[in-house]
């Protein structure tokens, strides 16, 4: 039967659709376009799976068959979790948990049969909505994903029809307006809630996506010159330094074990370890910073920065390293203003015992750059020479050397991973900053003088959008510090040497472009760039307005609001005061619509009180037109304008063509006519007016 | 003992008279803010849970635009209570007469539902006791009415005050459930079951001068009939001779009541041949409607309340309202 259905299928549009089968597919189709953003970082097998349950679950809609049993769908939910395993070897983490996330929502399709069933689809959508910030919280997929939340709620308004044939256009503008209506909610509560910082250590996922890591080892840097997204902002109140001298001071790495670099654990007592001693001169740089979350406890200022940046919620502190260090990762986008001195001079300027750290290496690596380091040193004209003498020589040897830079320069140690600095010196002769870097402090420190690694970003973007310049994740750079007694700590950046362009202009490590980009590229560069200037401009103002809104910019706000000191808890009182305030106008309303009476009825309850103040008696059921009589009876003539209002709204409620509404000056009238006969009646006013004549 | 058992009884009691006295009997019952309800279903104690995990990822991840997801979400779950609550209130509901059914036969409820203001969706009726599902559910457009049957099976014989309705909602998101108690006024009258097989009737006496020329057999059919003369009712009409008359030749026949109205058939309680009150009453409930569908005079004696001969519809309805009425 099914397959007769099937052979002789053809789409009949969604009009002609059974309504079952209908919503059904609209559902289908909403998970897809949640599921879909999805698809890119998640295992090959999952896209497959889920694609091929959506597909079939079309399909056994469309011909009316039955849903599979429970022992299959277990099967394949076991299938999945194994795969998932197979696929990152944990269960836990951002990643397994989007991929099981995406497969148990395919495969609850495959389960829609009771309301309760819906209504899991639905929350584990919203769900998927979020894990999909996760990636990114760019323009773009919050424009898709809001789509989502309509076609969502477009469902669930649609599961709660139950009867007709609603179109998808009737359920769609209800949901619109429901999340219309709840829109002002939600900018109030965005603005308001309170910002606190993350609740417990979420796991370290963001470290492998994005920016500086404190670990280096061949090969970090080049994954990370591939990432062209921002990794900051800056803003400078006058014109910018030099592009030589923009470097962002990052992570500083002081301890090599042969292989990686890492942050150096002082082997010192603390008073025999050098400071910071930051000393500064010149004129400085004043700028606005806006760092993307890049997870990082490092804050990436422009070197070099004395004074600690202010940030609400954060507490940043420099380290003895020159580095500024929050107390937590920063997770959201944040926005500064500092001071830099491009002229500056740190650390030590005597030996200390704190040093000997610097100049540690591991024992039985790289045999010939020691024995080459050893050599120079026997050489007459350098056995005494000072450290920036000795950096000089290295410089001259990469520039003249014979040595390249490339982004792929392959793997350094594949053969003995002890002697990576001893192929890259002396074989191949390729590589890029990290390369160059972790290579000249190695054979400084052969030399006997104090050195480090230190990450960071290195130049920005030459035009400026929107007055912002971007510095992107590309510039991550590596360069070195050797100590010079008298001076301090003295950057010396190799990758100048043999790729003096990376430093100098400041162009990122150019990546030859994809076959699309290339094509597109070869158009017109120019319209190209303009495009892309102008989306920046978008999302850079999508950034501040949203994404960059914290908890400073809530206590901005209430700074505006009048509010001396602000705290988070006055957040919380003016949360709390809004929503009373919102609450006490609802239930007004409500004690307003409940005691709302009809008009007619409320007109004849104003007659039928006036009538009893004048002694005349008036029943709840009396029509107008009962009392009109009533009055002619009991007043006579004195009455008589009384009873003719009372005929008129008789004949207005009752007659043909009756009103909708009461007149109100009927009402008026008919009041000050029974106040004037009130007055007669208690003889307040001797002589009646004239009304006998009106 | 019995004492602590019974104050929780009267404490009952006391809120029962309460409640009764909140939601008077009534056919007609505009539902306002006093009268309808509102709490959270299910789903909806869910979607706070879903809220709450939504906002501590947001809160640990810092992800600005989770916190607008989750607060959208929360404003729409906001917005639907009201609208759930909206959809119910300014209805009218308006409940049609119900017609007197036999015991064991389903009763017909026919409510109408009139929105003054904006169309209503899904909004359900159901008795108060029944199971969720027998929910009939309807639309109600802009400024129209929309009609719901519901049936429910009266217990026993008698007068029966309709059981306690509920009206109630979902829309648009489900995550509330608004409802209304609605407690009618107007009652259903429930005849005695009819025997089946029906039992023979007892034989018809000739009226003082008149000749039985026809008999009632146990099968309950004539044999007195002529030719059919227009104006005879539909039901006069002999259908099965008319169908061998005619398969014949021949013309539509009539059964002749001018001989059955010269007989009279009576019917006793001490004459049934039967035990038992129920039973009895059965058998007298078929009796009647026989009689009835034979277009026979008859009358009926009860202990302690007699019918007089008569015929027609309403006196049908005296006979069995008498049946469905009688008390030992």
């Amino acid at each position: 039967m099914a397959a007769v259905n099937a052979s002789r299928f053809a789409w009949p549009g969604w009009a002609c659709l059974p309504r079952e089968t209908r919503d059904t597919l609209f559902l289908l189709a909403v998970i897809g376009w949640t599921v879909l953003p999805h698809l890119w970082h998640l295992p090959l097998w999952c896209a497959a799976l889920t694609g091929i349950v959506l597909l079939w679950r079309a399909r056994l809609a469309l011909i009316g068959a039955a849903l599979p049993g429970r022992w299959i769908l277990l099967g394949v939910l076991v299938t999945a979790a194994g795969l998932t395993f197979w696929s990152y070897r944990s269960m836990l983490g951002k990643e397994p948990g989007v991929t099981m996330a995406v497969a148990l929502m395919a495969l609850k399709t495959l389960e829609l049969r009771a309301r309760r069933d819906a209504f899991v689809v639905f929350f584990l959508g919203f769900f998927l909505i979020l894990t999909q910030f996760l990636y990114s919280q760019s323009l773009p997929v919050a424009a898709a994903m809001l789509v989502s939340i309509w076609g969502l709620l477009t469902a669930l308004v649609l599961a709660h029809m139950p009867t007709g044939a609603p179109s998808l256009r009737q359920a769609a503008a209800l949901a619109g307006k429901t999340a219309l209506l709840g829109a002002p909610l939600m900018a109030l509560l965005f603005v308001l809630f309170p910002r606190i910082g993350p609740l417990w250590g979420v796991p370290q996922d963001g470290l492998s996506s994005t920016g500086l890591s404190n670990v280096m080892s061949m090969g970090t840097v080049a994954a990370l010159a591939q990432d062209d997204s921002v990794a900051l902002r800056i803003r400078f109140e006058g014109p910018p330094p030099a592009p030589r001298d923009m470097y962002f001071r990052g992570p500083v790495l002081g301890h090599f074990d042969g292989r990686e670099w890492t942050p150096l654990q002082p082997s010192f007592p603390a008073p025999m370890t050098p400071r910071a001693d930051l000393r500064v001169e010149g004129e400085p740089i004043r700028y606005e910073m806006t760092l993307e979350p890049l997870r990082l406890t490092v804050i990436p200022m422009l070197e070099a920065s004395p004074e600690s940046p202010v940030m609400e919620g954060v507490r940043v502190a420099q380290r003895d390293d020159l580095q500024w260090v929050a107390e937590r990762p920063v997770y959201e986008r944040v926005r500064f203003n500092a001071v830099a001195y491009p002229r500056f001079r740190h650390g030590p300027q005597q030996p200390m015992i704190g040093l000997q750290d610097y100049i540690d290496l591991p024992p039985g690596h790289n045999p010939r750059a020691l024995a080459w380091a050893a050599a120079l040193r026997q050489d007459p004209r350098y056995s005494q020479a000072d450290p920036t003498t000795l950096a000089q020589v290295l410089m001259t040897q990469i520039r003249s050397g014979g040595y390249g830079y490339t982004l792929t320069p392959g793997l350094y140690g594949e053969q003995d991973p002890r002697n990576a600095i001893d192929e890259f010196w002396f074989d191949r002769k390729l590589g890029f900053c990290e390369h160059y870097a972790a290579a000249f402090v190695v054979l400084m420190r052969a030399l006997d003088v104090p050195a480090r690694v230190v990450t960071g970003y290195q130049g920005l973007d030459p035009t400026p959008v929107d007055g912002y310049r971007i510095v992107r994740q590309s510039y991550a750079h590596a360069w070195a510090e050797y100590w010079q007694a008298g001076i301090g700590w003295v950057r010396a950046d190799p990758t100048s040497a043999v790729a003096p362009d990376r430093v100098l202009r400041s162009r990122q490590l150019a990546v030859p472009p994809g076959l699309v980009a290339g094509a597109l590229n070869g158009v017109n560069p120019q319209l190209l760039a303009g495009l892309r200037d102008g989306w920046e401009a978008l999302n850079n103002r999508w950034n501040q307005w949203v994404l960059s809104y914290s908890r400073g910019s809530q206590l901005d706000l209430l700074r505006h609001l009048g509010f001396n000191s602000p705290s988070w808890e006055d957040l919380a009182v003016l949360l709390v005061g809004a929503f009373s305030a919102l609450t006490l106008v609802g239930a007004a309303w409500a004690w307003w619509d409940s005691h709302r009476t009809d008009p007619w009825v409320r007109q004849l309850n104003r007659l039928r009180a006036a009538l009893r103040r004048q002694g005349i008696s008036a029943a709840d059921h009396d029509p107008p037109r009962t009392l009109a009589q009533r009055v002619r009876a009991q007043t006579g003539e004195a009455g008589e304008p009384l009873a003719v209002v009372l005929d008129r709204i008789d004949a207005q409620r009752y007659g043909l063509p009756g009103s909708a509404r009461p007149d109100r000056r009927l009402t008026r009238d008919f009041l000050a006519h029974a106040r004037r006969l009130k007055r007669m009646a208690t003889g307040t006013r001797p002589t009646p007016p004239s009304i006998i004549d009106r | 003992m019995t004492r602590s058992a019974r104050i929780p009884g009267r404490l009952r009691r006391r809120v029962d008279a309460w409640w009764q006295a909140r939601s008077p009997r009534t056919d007609s019952l505009l539902l306002t803010q006093r009268n309808v309800y509102i709490l959270p279903t299910r789903a909806g104690l869910m979607f706070c849970f879903t809220l709450g995990v939504l906002l501590i990822a947001s809160i640990n991840y810092q992800l600005n635009l989770g916190y607008l997801l989750t607060f959208l979400l929360a404003g729409s779950g906001v917005v639907s209570m009201h609208m759930t609550h909206n959809t119910l209130r300014g209805l009218t509901l308006h409940l049609r007469p119900v017609g007197p059914v036999f015991a064991g036969e389903t009763a017909r409820l026919e409510a109408v539902l009139s929105s003054p203001g904006g169309a209503r969706y899904g909004v359900g009726l159901s008795l108060q006791d029944a199971d969720a599902k027998t929910l009939g559910y309807t639309d109600v457009p802009a400024g129209g009415q929309a009609m719901v049957h519901l049936g429910f099976i009266p217990a026993t014989r008698g007068q029966h005050v309709l059981p306690t309705l509920n009206a109630e909602t979902r829309f648009p998101l489900g995550l509330f459930r608004a409802w209304a108690v609605w407690r009618p006024a107007s009652s259903v009258m429930v005849y005695p079951q009819p025997e089946r097989p029906v039992g023979a009737l007892p034989p018809a006496r000739a009226l003082a001068g008149g000749q039985v020329q026809s008999r009632i057999g146990s099968s309950g059919e004539f044999e007195g009939i002529r030719v059919y003369r227009r104006g005879d009712p539909l039901k006069g009409i002999a259908w099965k001779q008319a169908a061998k008359a005619m398969a014949s030749g021949g013309e539509l026949v009539s059964r002749d009541s001018s001989m059955q109205s010269q007989q009279q058939l009576w019917l006793d309680w001490q004459s049934c041949g039967i035990g038992g009150t129920e039973a009895r009453l059965s058998r007298l409930t078929a009796w009647v409607i026989e009689a009835d569908r034979c277009d026979t005079s008859w009358g009926m004696s009860l202990p302690g309340r007699e019918i007089p001969i008569g015929q027609g519809d309403a006196h049908r309805r005296q006979g069995l309202e008498a049946l469905a009425l009688w008390l030992p």
